[in-house]
């Protein structure tokens, strides 16, 4: 009875005109999708392999030259694109690309694709995500709003039932019928971005796991599509109150509910402004240490500790350059201020992320969205963590740089020039993504709303079917 | 058998008879079953036609057999299907054309197929000649006593009573939700008949 209704189900929405120009548009928009982001993938991921490149080759080959000097001169650290960006592009739109390394001073990540748009950028973008998180589940409202009216409409539920029908069998077989092109889609999607990706060559850190994680959450977000709306054509009347009741649905779930979600997070933990942000940060760095100022309270202090430490009455009498070591503790001191700051900031985020945990209740839209971004790497916690990691390598590097310039010269000399060679010795900018794994952990709410999400609405249609 | 008459509560009769809604007192018997009790099972007997048989419009009649009878859980090969919407009398060429253009008379057709196929014991008919042509009306009749022949037991709702005496071995005549007369199709004449249904009418509209 199951297969039954499935073919005959599958039968009545091949030979329906607007359903087969629903599925050749959602198709033919998915095609586009991918074909663009690939493009956009290898010509990222080239200038990211020619950036990186160049700027080695010119930091490794700025010759002799004082530490120092290089520290200012600085360096970059360039943000990956990670394979499956080519699915969910998440914020990579709005999040820098790139970060400035220099002595003294944290940078935000610089160079966002959105900076580089006019004002139409906001308006979004053809991107597999936006399909997969917008337009299918649209899809499924326009193929099964009118799964159980239609019965009811035409008159066919009566004969239906005086053949002695299953509920329960029936049901089964409309949401096979619903939920198969749909997998079928998607798993087209995956496949063919899966074969793209490992085609490719260079292809980073791309993995079939997170790729059949990726495919898994979306089956899930569209099993509890189909539910929905299939409860909602079994509780209504009429095809077209059930259009209309699934359609706000669709609209509060995709796009209602999220946007409520982060204006609540935001007013409910909200970000310092810029301007605040920096004048806090300069507060606490005048506070401690300067670096390149010898005359100041702090430095006089750190000068009688080193003497005494080392247990010699004169600064040239140490082993190493004050100077260039003063300029390492200044460093210290900055770089746990801008820690201080930046984890206030972190804080904030973390409490919006928790937020929106929350509000992820609310709409599967929520949950769907944070596990795909996650999963890409693409969400704003990669980001994050890209940022911390270039923060530490500049704080290494400074280090590395400040130590060769203490112990190479000594008190007085900043004429000291490190040798052209020494550069090389730099160890290079590596930022590995996290694993799998641990972005299951970090998301395991995400998982479980969405499983509750799963079972409830699958168990209010078995309800619901039995009444019809 | 049918029953005739205005609000005479013929489709709850059949109604109740389908298990579609709950009697308020007694209760209705399919092969000694009380259908209230048996839903499912007394199904398994059932053959249903509604006065205006809805079939899915975009399948063909083929199609639309083979899903009704597979929800009655029959497996039916192709050539069994043919056999019995020949057998229903419905016109070769028409077997793979879509529902969507078939008229009243074919759709019913199909309905008495389905139930064949079922191999029903007993056909419930809620007004099915109306809206026929005299010609369908007819051939509907003739399958309806060929049906007979095949030992299925028919309870046919109908105003027409040209078709009633034609097709029928018992008449009753039900006005207000009760049996007012039965009658024996073979011992009247169509006039004795008419005659009989409008005295029915009448007392009605006394009591009222």
């Amino acid at each position: 009875m199951i297969f039954n209704t499935f073919l005959k189900e599958t039968k009545e929405l091949m030979r329906e005109g607007r359903v087969r120009i629903a599925f050749f548009i959602v198709v033919l928009l998915l095609g586009i999708a991918v074909w663009i982001s690939a493009r956009q993938y290898q010509n990222v991921n080239e200038q990211y392999e020619s950036a990186t490149a160049t700027e080695r080759g010119l930091w490794d080959n700025q010759g002799e030259k004082n530490p120092h000097s290089a520290a200012h001169y600085g360096t970059y650290a360039f943000k990956p694109k990670y394979p499956l960006s080519l699915v969910d592009q998440g914020v990579d739109k709005y999040a820098g690309t790139s970060i400035f390394l220099e002595a003294h001073k944290r940078n935000e990540a610089q160079f966002s694709a959105a900076t580089d748009q006019t004002g139409l950028a906001r308006f979004g973008d053809l991107t597999p995500d936006f399909i997969l998180l917008f337009i299918i589940p649209l899809l499924i409202v326009l193929l099964g709003y009118n799964s159980f009216t239609k019965e009811r409409e035409m008159g066919t539920l009566t004969l239906l039932k005086s053949q002695g029908i299953s509920n329960w069998k029936w049901m089964l077989g409309k949401w096979t019928a619903l939920f198969l092109p749909i997998f079928t889609i998607t798993l087209l999607l995956f496949l063919f971005a899966g074969i793209l990706l490992s085609s490719l060559k260079d292809f980073g850190v791309f993995n079939w796991g997170s790729l059949f994680m990726m495919l898994l959450v979306f089956t899930i977000y569209y099993m509890i599509f189909t539910n929905i709306v299939l409860l909602i054509s079994a509780m209504t009347k009429k095809s077209g109150i059930s259009l209309v009741i699934s359609l706000c649905v669709w609209i509060v779930t995709c796009l209602a509910a999220p946007k409520a979600a982060s204006n609540i997070a935001e007013s409910k933990h909200p970000y310092p402004t810029r301007q605040e942000f920096a004048a806090n940060v300069l507060k606490d760095k005048k506070e401690g240490l300067d670096g390149h100022n010898p005359w100041s309270k702090e430095a006089k202090l750190l000068e009688q500790e080193v003497l005494k430490e080392h247990g010699v009455d004169s600064l040239h009498q140490l082993p190493f350059n004050f100077d260039a070591y003063r300029m390492q503790k200044g460093e210290e001191h900055e770089a746990e201020v801008y820690f201080k700051h930046y984890n206030y900031l972190k804080d904030q985020y973390t409490k919006q992320s928790k937020v929106y945990r929350s509000l992820a209740a609310i709409s599967p839209y929520l949950p769907t969205r944070f596990l795909s971004m996650s999963i890409a790497h693409t969400d704003y916690a990669t980001h994050w963590d890209f940022a911390d990691a270039a923060e530490e390598y500049r704080i290494a590097t400074q280090k590395f740089l400040n130590d060769n310039f203490a112990q190479n010269s000594e008190y007085g000399n900043w004429r000291y020039q490190a040798d052209a060679e020494f550069w090389k010795t730099l160890p290079k900018f590596e930022y590995d993504p996290p694993e799998l794994n641990a972005i299951l952990s970090r998301n395991s709410s995400n998982l479980w709303i969405m499983g509750v999400w799963l079972s409830a609405s699958f168990g209010f249609l078995a309800i619901s079917i039995k009444k019809i | 058998m049918p029953f005739r008459g205005k609000r005479s509560r013929k489709t709850t009769t059949i109604n109740l008879l389908l298990g579609f809604i709950e009697p308020s007192s007694g209760s209705a018997f399919i092969n000694q079953l009380n259908v209230h009790e048996n839903i499912k099972a007394t199904k398994r007997f059932l053959a249903y036609i509604p006065e205006n048989l809805m079939l899915y419009p975009n399948l063909t009649a083929i199609e639309n057999l083979d899903y009704f009878s597979g929800i009655a859980g029959k497996k039916l090969s192709k050539s069994q299907l043919v056999d019995f919407l020949e057998e229903s009398g419905l016109q070769s060429d028409a077997f793979e054309k879509r529902i969507s253009s078939f008229s009243k008379g074919m759709r019913q057709k199909v309905g008495i197929a389905i139930a064949l196929a079922k191999d029903a014991k007993v056909l419930l008919l809620d007004e099915p000649t109306s809206g026929l042509d005299p010609k369908a009306s007819n051939e509907f009749g003739l399958l309806l006593q060929k049906l007979r022949t095949k030992g299925v037991a028919t309870l046919m709702a109908t105003h027409d009573l040209f078709r009633a005496k034609e097709v029928a071995t018992h008449i009753g005549i039900m006005n207000g939700g009760q049996l007012k007369q039965e009658l024996v199709a073979a011992d009247i004449t169509l006039q004795e008949l008419e005659k009989a249904y409008l005295n029915t009418m009448e007392y009605k509209e006394l009591v009222l």
